[in-house]
């Protein structure tokens, strides 16, 4: 069947990618291929260079050594084109909070080269899916936590991209809206849609991700679907398996220490 | 949004950026959300009920302009006067750019090291050179107002008397001298981001912004000081101390042109009016890649910082502060205020004026008659005129950066918020004013020996009563709870009461000079009316709540 063969075409390749601030290095050769359709749930400890990777592949972050092809193509500052077919949730919610979610939304938009009216139906008609047609006119300073995220999901897809990239998408999210993105996510990826996740919940990433990748030290220390990560490490659950490769295994006793320390009062 | 007719002026250049590989409809896209963010204020949220919704449309930044314009009329006699040209426009440029220049580096710097723009733009399919373009235009914009508003005014008054030439002359200059003025503040910046980061770097820009716009003020008093005021004619010398001056670049050709006058000095200063703007633009394009490089800095947290706890901070605490809340909160506020850039960019600044302010006072007296006579009137007086900034740094307290934290003040457990205010306002005059006081006091012992010590005291104590007034500024609002974002830009009305009230203790102060013993009586007074007065805001000013 073709469409087998369309989802073998690999949308993100990823070569001996190292970067490193200073001394620091952030990632220490990271290989990876992503093929069409993917649920890629990405994930690690803080500082493993999950947000570092992810800034590389929409050209935020220069100066990193391997290569880095997005749509069979090698990135660079002058090639713009393939931001084009990208979206982006950012991890902390940057955005132009002065402006209205119509003004904020149908300039995004435009930036993708799409026309204002269309933009503006489209945002508004997904503001109201979110339940958020109320807030269409008003500043996004005034919002809470969740109806900025959700302003942001509506931006990274205005414009229909083949490839998302969502760093923590959900947090601030109520539990209905969870499940609302989980199955968007779901269909998106059916749709041929290529989504790279990153959490550090892992209950949802266990759930949605077709392949969990797990960055250590700047490292892939497993990469697998979420079965095979289970066989490989005989644990239960993604967080036992998580706590298992990084090889953290203190949790129960750092919580006493804890708790005792708050009842000295 | 609506619709801006400067981008329509902008719009007739479309061909040109079009020619130099700016996707032209989305930089005009850019720009105008940044004039339409920039029209905006920041709604508080802490404080939205019971507040006014949305506001009507206003811009904070026009309203600002128009204060500009009264103030200008100011430089029309500067240029009518009939006399050495080289001089008046000197005398002009040199306030001119000092306006547009403290202006752009207190409100322009965070478009200038914008870095959330990379986040939300280059994520997009947008060329590097339309976001470049995009930020010029929006400076662009930002300058042909300033400048306008600044320059009108005199120049329209200059054009009358002189002709057209000085109309076209100072055109051209305006525009090198704006040039000059961007290029100088990047460099400035890009200096400082290269040889520090993270934190630590902003909080160099930080101080420079403050030294900066105070260096401006003393620089405006050397440049008056270049001519003497009595042969206001021609005694100008060129001397080689000049060269460092801009204003007099940006003045010599009208002085060459128009003036009638030749000689090197002017044709070097002329050159350099036209190639240091022109070479500066040149270097900044040069080095612009690794200024935003380097900007990325700001983002990235730098490695510890650990702060001493300053035992003597302690003991004034304990010293000061009545009851436990007090002290903590004293200790709360002397960390905010130690630690908020934010704070310390919009305040410090008038600390600096505080120190200035005495002596420009004086030196009107010096120029008049001579330093002998100075130091034998009681023109020490003057130190009262440090309290100038009590005023809008009082009124500063309650606002922050991270104003949304004041939640804090709601959920914990405090019988009253009172404390707050007494504690935040005695940190402000321990940390900012008495500092400040000190350095002065010494200055003037020196000058005027050691006789005027009591006034200086009794000033002192005045100037605390004078917070206490001014906590007034702070009435109903919490410290650090507003963003400064809504902060009023302009303090003409606040600075014109304090004026006045300053002017009335100077008055009582210099009265009691001529009683045997009246500074001690005075002193006396002060001290017990400012321990009521402190009393007294504490129960029905901060205690409102």
């Amino acid at each position: 069947m073709t469409i087998i063969e369309t989802h073998d075409e690999i949308v993100l390749s990823l070569k001996d990618l190292k970067k490193s601030y200073g001394t620091k290095t952030v990632l220490q050769g990271i290989n990876l291929d992503v093929r069409r359709g993917q649920i890629i749930g990405y994930i690690g400890p803080n500082g493993a260079g999950k947000s570092t990777t992810i800034k590389i592949l929409l050209g935020l972050e220069g100066d990193y050594s391997g290569s880095v092809e997005v749509f069979g193509e090698e990135i660079s500052e002058e090639n713009i084109e393939y931001k084009g077919r990208i979206g982006y949730v950012p991890e902390i919610a940057e955005l132009y909070d002065n402006l209205t979610a119509k003004e904020y939304l149908t300039f995004v938009g435009e930036l993708y080269g799409m026309e204002f009216r269309k933009t503006d139906l489209k945002a508004k008609q997904l503001m109201g899916i979110f339940g958020l047609e109320e807030a269409y006119h008003s500043r996004i300073a005034s919002f809470s936590k969740g109806m900025r995220q959700k302003v942001l999901i509506i931006s990274s897809l205005l414009h229909n991209p083949d490839l998302l990239f969502l760093d923590e998408p959900l947090s601030g999210l109520d539990a209905n809206s969870v499940m609302v993105f989980k199955d968007i996510l779901a269909k998106l990826a059916s749709e041929g849609k290529t989504i790279f996740y990153s959490s550090h919940i892992m209950d949802v990433v266990e759930k949605i991700s077709s392949r969990i990748i797990l960055l250590h030290e700047g490292k892939i220390a497993a990469d697998g679907s979420f079965t095979e990560l289970k066989e490989r490490n005989k644990e239960g659950s993604l967080e036992q398996i998580f706590n298992q490769i990084t090889g953290f295994n203190e949790s129960q006793k750092i919580a006493e220490q804890f708790v005792s320390i708050v009842q000295e009062v | 949004m609506k619709d801006f007719r400067s981008l329509k002026v902008i719009d007739l250049f479309r061909g040109l950026f079009e020619r130099a590989g700016v996707e032209y409809p989305i930089m005009r896209r850019i720009v105008e959300v940044k004039l339409t963010m920039d029209g905006r204020r920041t709604p508080t949220i802490f404080n939205q009920q019971g507040r006014k919704k949305e506001k009507p449309e206003e811009n904070g930044f026009m309203k600002s302009l128009m204060m500009y314009v009264i103030l200008s009329v100011m430089l029309v006699p500067i240029v009518l006067f009939e006399g050495n040209l080289l001089f008046q426009m000197s005398l002009f440029f040199g306030i001119v750019m000092f306006i547009v220049m403290t202006s752009m580096i207190s409100d322009f710097s965070n478009v200038l090291l914008d870095v959330k723009d990379k986040g939300i733009l280059l994520t997009k399919p947008v060329g590097k050179k339309t976001i470049s373009a995009a930020k010029m235009v929006h400076i662009s914009i930002y300058l042909f107002f300033l400048t306008a508003a600044v320059a009108l005014v005199p120049i329209g008054a200059g054009t009358v008397r002189h002709g057209l030439l000085f109309l076209l002359l100072s055109l051209l200059c305006l525009i090198l001298m704006d040039l000059f003025i961007v290029v100088l503040t990047a460099m400035i910046y890009y200096v400082i981001l290269r040889f520090f980061d993270g934190e630590k770097l902003k909080d160099v820009i930080n101080y420079v912004q403050i030294v900066l716009s105070i260096m401006i003020v003393a620089g405006y008093q050397v440049l008056v000081r270049a001519f003497s005021f009595t042969a206001m004619e021609i005694s100008y010398q060129a001397e080689w101390w000049q060269f460092l001056l801009p204003p007099f670049w940006f003045a010599a050709p009208f002085q060459l042109l128009m003036g009638g006058e030749k000689n090197v000095y002017l044709l070097a200063f002329t050159a350099l009016a036209v190639i240091i703007p022109l070479v500066s633009i040149f270097i900044y394009i040069r080095v612009t890649p690794a200024f935003e490089r380097n900007l990325q800095k700001l983002n990235s947290t730098g490695g510890e910082s650990r702060r001493k706890e300053r035992i003597w901070k302690q003991w004034m605490a304990g010293a000061i502060c009545r009851s436990k809340e007090e002290r903590f909160f004293f200790r709360f506020a002397d960390q905010m205020m130690r630690n908020e850039r934010e704070f310390r960019l919009k305040v410090y600044p008038s600390l600096g004026m505080a120190i200035i302010f005495p002596f420009v006072f004086m030196l009107n007296d010096i120029q008049i008659n001579s330093y002998a006579h100075l130091i034998t009137t009681k023109w020490y007086l003057s130190i009262y005129t440090a309290g100038m900034m009590i005023p809008n740094a009082v009124a500063m307290l309650r606002y922050s950066g991270k104003y949304k934290g004041a939640w804090i003040y709601q959920t914990a457990p405090v019988k009253s918020l009172a404390p707050l205010y007494s504690a935040a306002l005695k940190v402000f005059i321990v940390n900012l004013f008495l500092p400040v006081y000190l350095v002065l006091s010494i200055i003037f012992l020196i000058m005027f020996g050691i006789k005027i010590f009591p006034d200086l005291v009794a000033a002192f104590v005045a100037s605390v009563l004078f917070t206490a007034i001014c906590s007034n500024f702070l009435k109903g609002r919490l410290p650090f709870s507003e963003s400064f974002a809504d902060a009023n830009a302009s303090g003409g009305v606040k600075m014109i009461a304090a004026f006045l009230l300053i002017a009335v203790f100077i008055g009582i102060h210099y009265a009691v000079t001529f009683v045997p013993f009246g500074v001690l009586l005075y002193f006396l007074v002060l001290l017990g009316v400012t321990a009521f007065a402190w009393r007294y805001a504490f129960r029905t000013i901060w205690d409102a709540h």
